[in-house]
């Protein structure tokens, strides 16, 4: 798989947490070819099958494995429309104001008749010369800052509703060393080591029924990841999230290394299954780091975990600077190697693979 | 030369030879040769006999160079530390995208993203202070200290990523307007049937204090000055009225004083009635504010008449520069109209 092409791809679809529509219909078509079916929910998950390529020895029905990874994104909304034409921001998941000035961003405007334009905007403040000593050594809140259309007001008012979407701009950009930017890398990037996965797959045997997953509102709860988890009833779950890779502000044992994916361990995930994931690793060469969750993960696993009558999860971090800002920089070598990762845990998932879990 | 070229054209004060050297060709091809030089600042003069005999002599400025950034060392993981090249307000810098080097023949500049440690680990104080630009880096993916310094030499030039996009009703998203819009303009006046002894004067460093024009004026001496700008508009958010300097898309903004210099009452009066007879988009700028090249004509050997007319920018200074076209034809048309008049 081109990896940079796909991130091109993703970093070129809108999605915020709820308003999924765009990018699932764009990522359902990149698992058609790989997968047996797939199919988009009323949340917008998509739900993509690999059935088994063997059968059990007694016939009995192939264990189900749920792989995670979310596809919404934080963005802003429309708050209010000021007397000069210019748009106040709300958030829709975790948006850092600071790096909002001078950004430029994509208004969804509703217009009169709910037919949705795309007009591009650029985030202005008060210039530094007019704020008071105090203020100038002060980050801008998101209250401080708008939207500026370059229209005038009558014309903003025209298309423009409360409430109308307003989404990031930051294409994907090739560093030096298989480096890559860009915006949503949190977590389409992850969508990249399950479409990795799923082409490795079509070489390889498994006895597992395979549900891929590019989920939905995981940046305002996991509630996208929450129903999948019912509709698919999976045996065990692999969540795919990123995670905070070192840079010169980082405090020990909050980061991992950019360059290779990591495992999270912790009382959210079952550790035999981690063992087993562990160990995968080392037999095929994966690189893999650790990390730890002392309780919630902030990721699909928190509810996962807890889907019907529970499932045991495990989860694989992808690291990545800058995150929740429109650089989330990262190595595309990991995504690959997530995805390698995860095609030899599938296909060696043997018929006792549950056997030994609980002692 | 295109307005999308010049803007997306890499020039930081002090490393302007890329805008120099295209500038100079045009000049070249305008006027010929014998009448276009590079001064010892590195300034482009170019210039045209008048159509009138014993005419004073005008001299038409505006700069090529940019604000940006400089590489000037490495942290142990390879991120380059750099210092800004003119007045940046390093709240601008988070989450953006640079280029790192010059296009030229052979070389291609290297990507660069500025990036700041995520929401999720930050303090309730790192949320409320600024990021300084010593706490900023640009990150060009390198995996250590040797490989950034062997691809990013000491001093290397950094300009903004901001592809030239026309949006909204007229107007333009860019980097550099300020002041490639000058040049633009001056560019397009090399065809003008002008009346004066007149030089056109592409000038360098003028973000760092005006450097090249200071020594363009004392070459040249001119009886009048005319000076094309970006100047900061302030009117979009809460800006109470009598602090917006300036308004985008009302017009060339004609300024009877700033921090720099005052224009000649006459000459202002001037161009305000030509701007006026002529039915050309203008306004006064508001209030003293900002300083330009007006200081360095003004004041150069026993002075000059001098003028700054100015096309208004919105967010001046960031990878996000917000001007009118309206105002870009303003500024070319009264200028053309003051030569030919």
């Amino acid at each position: 798989m081109d990896i940079f092409a796909y991130l091109e791809g993703m970093a070129a679809q809108h999605g915020p947490s709820g308003q999924e529509a765009q990018v699932s219909a764009w990522l359902a078509e990149r698992f058609k070819p790989l997968c047996d079916s797939v199919t988009i929910d009323s949340l917008y998950n998509v739900i993509a099958l690999k059935k088994a390529t063997r059968p059990t020895s007694d016939g009995s029905p192939a264990p189900k494995v749920m792989l995670s990874a979310h596809q919404d994104e934080i963005a802003l909304m429309v708050a209010d429309v000021l007397p000069d034409g210019t748009l106040r921001m709300g958030s829709v998941g975790g948006v850092d104001p600071r790096i909002l000035p001078a950004s430029t961003v994509m208004v969804h405007a509703s217009g009169e008749t709910g037919q949705i334009r795309q007009m591009l905007g650029v985030v202005g403040a008060t210039p530094p010369h007019l704020l008071s000593e105090a203020d100038r050594g002060h980050n801008y809140k998101r209250e401080d800052l708008f939207v500026d259309l370059g229209m005038e007001t009558e014309a903003v008012k025209k298309l423009v509703q409360i409430g109308d979407l307003i989404t990031l701009q930051g294409p994907a950009t090739r560093l030096l060393n298989d480096r890559a930017a860009s915006k949503t890398m949190d977590d389409r990037a992850c969508v990249g080591s399950l479409l990795c996965a799923a082409e490795k797959l079509q070489t390889m045997n498994h006895l597992c029924d395979i549900y891929f997953v590019a989920s939905t509102q995981e940046e305002v709860g996991a509630w996208g990841a929450y129903t999948a988890a019912y509709t698919v009833d999976p045996d065990l779950a692999v969540v795919l999230d990123v995670t905070h890779a070192t840079i010169p502000a980082s405090k020990p044992d909050t980061t991992v290394p950019l360059d290779a994916p990591a495992a999270t361990y912790g009382p959210f995930v079952q550790h035999k299954l981690l063992d087993r994931l562990k160990k995968t690793a080392k037999d095929y060469g994966v690189a893999l780091n650790t990390e730890y969750a002392t309780s919630r993960t902030g990721t699909d696993t928190d509810l996962i975990q807890i889907a019907r009558e529970g499932v045991p999860c495990v989860l694989i971090d992808l690291p990545l600077k800058y995150m929740h800002t429109t650089v989330e920089l990262l190595d595309m070598h990991a995504i690959s190697e997530c995805g390698r990762l995860l095609a030899h845990f599938l296909s060696g998932l043997t018929e006792d693979w549950g056997a030994e879990l609980w002692n | 030369m295109e307005l999308k070229n010049l803007c997306e054209m890499q020039g930081i004060s002090g490393r302007e030879e890329l805008v120099r050297m295209a500038v100079y060709h045009e000049c070249v091809e305008v006027l010929g040769e014998k009448n276009v030089t590079i001064d010892r600042m590195g300034n482009v003069i170019a210039h045209k006999k008048g159509t009138r005999r014993n005419a004073p002599s005008v001299l038409l400025c505006a700069h090529m160079d940019e604000v940006g950034l400089m590489a000037i060392s490495y942290t142990d993981d390879g991120l380059l530390r750099v210092r800004a090249i003119g007045g940046i307000d390093s709240r601008v810098l988070v989450s953006k995208r640079v280029k790192v080097g010059y296009f030229t023949p052979d070389h291609e500049p290297l990507n660069g993203v500025i990036g700041a440690m995520a929401i999720h680990q930050q303090t309730a104080e790192d949320r409320k202070s600024v990021l300084p630009i010593d706490q900023l880096y640009v990150d060009i993916g390198a995996k250590d200290q040797d490989e950034a310094k062997a691809k990013v030499p000491e001093g290397t030039p950094i300009t903004f990523d901001t592809p030239y996009t026309p949006f909204g009703d007229g107007m333009l998203l860019c980097k550099a307007a300020d002041d490639r819009v000058g040049c633009y303009n001056l560019l397009r006046l090399l065809h003008a049937k002008t009346k004066y002894d007149t030089h056109f004067v592409f000038t360098c460093q003028e973000e760092v204090g005006c450097r090249g024009a200071t020594g363009a004026a004392f070459r040249l001496q001119p009886d009048i000055a005319l000076v094309l700008e970006g100047t900061t508009a302030n009117d979009m958010g809460d800006i109470p009225e009598a602090q917006r300097v300036c308004l985008a898309g009302k017009g060339v903004a004609i300024s009877f004083m700033d921090n720099a210099s005052i224009a000649h009452p006459a000459l202002f009066q001037e161009m305000m009635a030509l701007a006026e007879a002529s039915g050309i988009p203008h306004q006064v700028k508001m209030s003293v504010s900002g300083g330009n090249e007006g200081g360095a004509m003004q004041r150069a050997g026993s002075g000059a008449k001098t003028c700054v007319l100015s096309v208004p920018c919105r967010y001046i200074h960031s990878p996000s520069t917000v001007c009118s076209f309206t105002d870009i034809e303003a500024q070319y048309q009264l200028c053309k109209a003051y030569l030919e008049k």
